[in-house]
């Protein structure tokens, strides 16, 4: 194969918005990389902005090969009417294999449009991604049924093969200063009218918070019982140098914001530690956490399900044992 | 304002049970229902008529055990139902099934002046179908929207995307997926469901109805394959201690001692 080309290689599209935080396009580098590796192709991240030379220099330094970039105002607002029509244009000229985005809000309602303009299929909010050995095509594992199942979804006979990615699943790259790519800006073309006229953007509350980043993940579910002894969990977070996150009904309880969810419908975490409380082990709950590097749990009935992927279970009650560890930790740390 | 709401008939997750051997959904005992966010779908549909008049025209495809699902549509209040059936649809990925959507809604008299559909579906979990059909159909798109309000040929949506709360204007005609938060969920009036499949007719439209060809329909539409299905790989079991909280706790803290989250303790208590 010639792997000094811009066509037939992978792309990922890169989503800068909010950029400390969401990392997403990154990780999708540094996966499409090895899928890249294993294929004998060109990562490439695509990058569309008024202003995007600066990310189009950490994309290098994160690993692209090569970015395409597109500069002109009109872009400088993720709109997927433009986008759609630019990134499609460049798709029908430079023809991509594989083409990712993470499964942002934006990602989620850009790609479908997109995939229905190129003709060709897409899966949604994939786990993992893969190289079917004999046929070379990307194997996209994507969670239906609220994550009961996965289906191994494959796009055999249309190009690009498209998919969404999970935030959180892949780990970006270190970045390296020294890294060597190069930057290519094709001609962008006209770009449609705006149908969806943007009045006021103004950030939700508490969405500053960095749960995927956290390396120690403190979680709690209905059984806590209390809003108070939740609270105890942020306790606990901060003395662990941790985050908190919780379970849908612990949401529901309104314990915890929308933000801290974790699971299927939630956010994937894949901490170091991962400390759950009150929490049953329902598959919706353990599909966002199983990443972790160790599980400890917390609960009181012996038979939760939870104690079936826990490093350590422990059997007590969250009442009495919560405060218990954290008078221990207080003198500790 | 003429509008078409996109519901889908999925299996009650509580009662989907997995065959872990064979990898299936057991189908005995599953009870199908609406979509939740397409229920919303419908609800704001009916508000919307309720303040604007007009029309609300349900379509669903499907098998043809969906005309429940649209009959439940008509008895919550929907005008008019087509149910989009033919046993060339079966196998339909999100490509094959918003393009025999979109045929339907060409075929709708008058064209709609908006299209709503659910944010997503609790069995396939896309979201691919709203915009895809938008696509199709050339028309705007907003997904995720919890609020609507009309402002003459315009209407002004708010949505949650990414962290931010954004308030767009969107030219009409347009298509919008919703999402929870958008308004309250009604319960069925006594007797609208029996009212519904004796007095009001479903429209049903088949292959040859939509003009549409073998090819571009269902499995042999689909760009998209299933290779296979699987549970989500096991994790193994640890330790499980019982004893009393001091025990626990003491367990607790060793582990984090061994995982350097905590400093070992020089000396013993
Ligand atoms: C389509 C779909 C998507 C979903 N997505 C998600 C998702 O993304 N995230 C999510 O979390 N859920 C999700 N759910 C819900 C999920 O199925 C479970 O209902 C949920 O995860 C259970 O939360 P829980 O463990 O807090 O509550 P429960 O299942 O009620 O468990 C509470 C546990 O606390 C224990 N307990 C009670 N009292 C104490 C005490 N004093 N001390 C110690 N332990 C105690 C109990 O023994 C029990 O095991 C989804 C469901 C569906 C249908
Ligand atoms: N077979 C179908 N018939 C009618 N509407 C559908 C169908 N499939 C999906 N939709 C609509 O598209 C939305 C998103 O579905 P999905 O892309 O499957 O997550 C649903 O909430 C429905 O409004």
């Amino acid at each position: 194969m010639k792997k000094n080309r811009l066509s037939d290689s992978i792309w990922v599209f890169g989503d800068y918005r909010n950029y400390f935080q969401n990392r997403v396009t990154l990780q999708l580098i540094a996966k499409g990389k090895e899928l890249a590796k294993e294929l004998d192709k060109q990562l490439i991240a695509v990058v569309l902005g008024d202003q995007v030379h600066q990310y189009a220099m950490e994309y290098v330094a994160h690993g692209a090969d090569v970015v395409v970039a597109g500069e002109d105002p009109g872009l400088m607002e993720y709109q997927v009417d433009t986008y759609t029509a630019v990134l499609a244009r460049w798709v029908e000229a430079f023809k991509p294999q594989i083409l990712l985005a993470g499964a942002t809000s934006f990602g989620r309602e850009f790609f479908p449009r997109l995939a229905k303009r190129l003709h060709t299929g897409l899966s949604a909010d994939c786990v993992a991604l893969d190289v079917e050995k004999d046929t070379g095509l990307l194997v996209q594992t994507t969670p239906s049924f609220g994550g009961e199942l996965l289906a191994e979804v494959v796009t055999p006979d249309h190009k690009p093969q498209m998919a969404t990615v999970h935030p959180g699943i892949f780990r970006e790259l270190p970045h390296d200063p020294d890294a060597f790519g190069c930057i290519i800006y094709p001609e962008i073309g006209p770009l449609p009218e705006i149908r969806v006229k943007r009045m006021r953007t103004r950030p939700q509350q508490t969405h500053d918070i960095r749960l995927e980043d956290a390396a120690v993940v403190v979680a709690g579910g209905i059984g806590l019982g209390s809003k108070e002894l939740f609270g105890m969990l942020s306790e606990l977070a901060d003395l662990l140098g941790g985050d908190v996150g919780a379970t849908r009904p612990a949401v529901y309880a309104g314990w915890a914001e929308e933000e801290r969810l974790l699971g299927q419908t939630g956010k994937n975490v894949r901490p170091k530690l991962l400390i759950s409380v009150g929490t049953s082990g329902a598959l919706q709950y353990t599909t966002g956490i199983q990443g972790a590097e160790t599980i400890i749990a917390i609960n009181r009935d012996p038979n939760a399900p939870f104690f079936k992927i826990a490093d350590l279970g422990l059997v007590g009650d969250a009442v009495t044992v919560l405060p218990l560890l954290l008078d221990a930790l207080r003198k500790r740390v | 304002m003429e509008i078409v709401v996109c519901i889908k008939q999925v299996p009650d997750v509580p009662t989907v049970r997995m065959d872990r051997e064979r990898m299936t959904i057991i189908r005995e005992g599953v009870e199908s229902v609406i979509n939740p966010l397409d229920y919303i779908a419908l609800e704001a549909a009916l508000e919307l008529r309720q303040k604007a008049g007009g029309h609300v025209c349900i379509i669903t495809m499907g098998p043809v055990q969906s005309e429940v699902a649209l009959r439940e549509a008509l008895a919550v209040g929907a005008d008019q139902a087509i149910l989009l059936t033919d046993p060339d649809f079966a196998g339909a990925d999100t490509l094959a099934t918003s393009h025999v959507l979109a045929r339907a809604i060409q075929k709708i008299e008058p064209f709609p002046d908006l299209i709503l559909c659910g944010m997503q579906t609790t069995d396939s979990d896309t979201g691919h179908v709203g915009p895809q059909i938008a696509e199709e159909l050339g028309l705007p798109q907003v997904c995720g929207v919890n609020e609507i309000h009309r402002e003459g040929k315009f209407l002004v949506v708010k949505r949650l995307s990414d962290g931010f709360v954004d308030t767009v204007k969107v030219t009409l005609p347009t298509l919008l997926t919703v999402t929870k938060g958008l308004c309250p969920v009604r319960d069925l009036p006594l007797g609208a469901l029996e009212a519904a499949f004796s007095t009001k007719d479903v429209l049903e439209w088949n292959m040859t109805d939509l003009d549409l060809k073998k090819e571009e329909v269902g499995f042999a539409g689909s760009a998209t394959q299933v290779r296979r299905l699987r549970t989500p790989p096991p994790r193994g079991s640890g330790d499980i201690i019982e004893g009393p909280p001091d025990v626990l706790v003491g367990h607790l803290l060793r582990r984090l001692e061994a995982l350097s989250i905590l400093d070992e303790e020089d000396e013993k208590k």
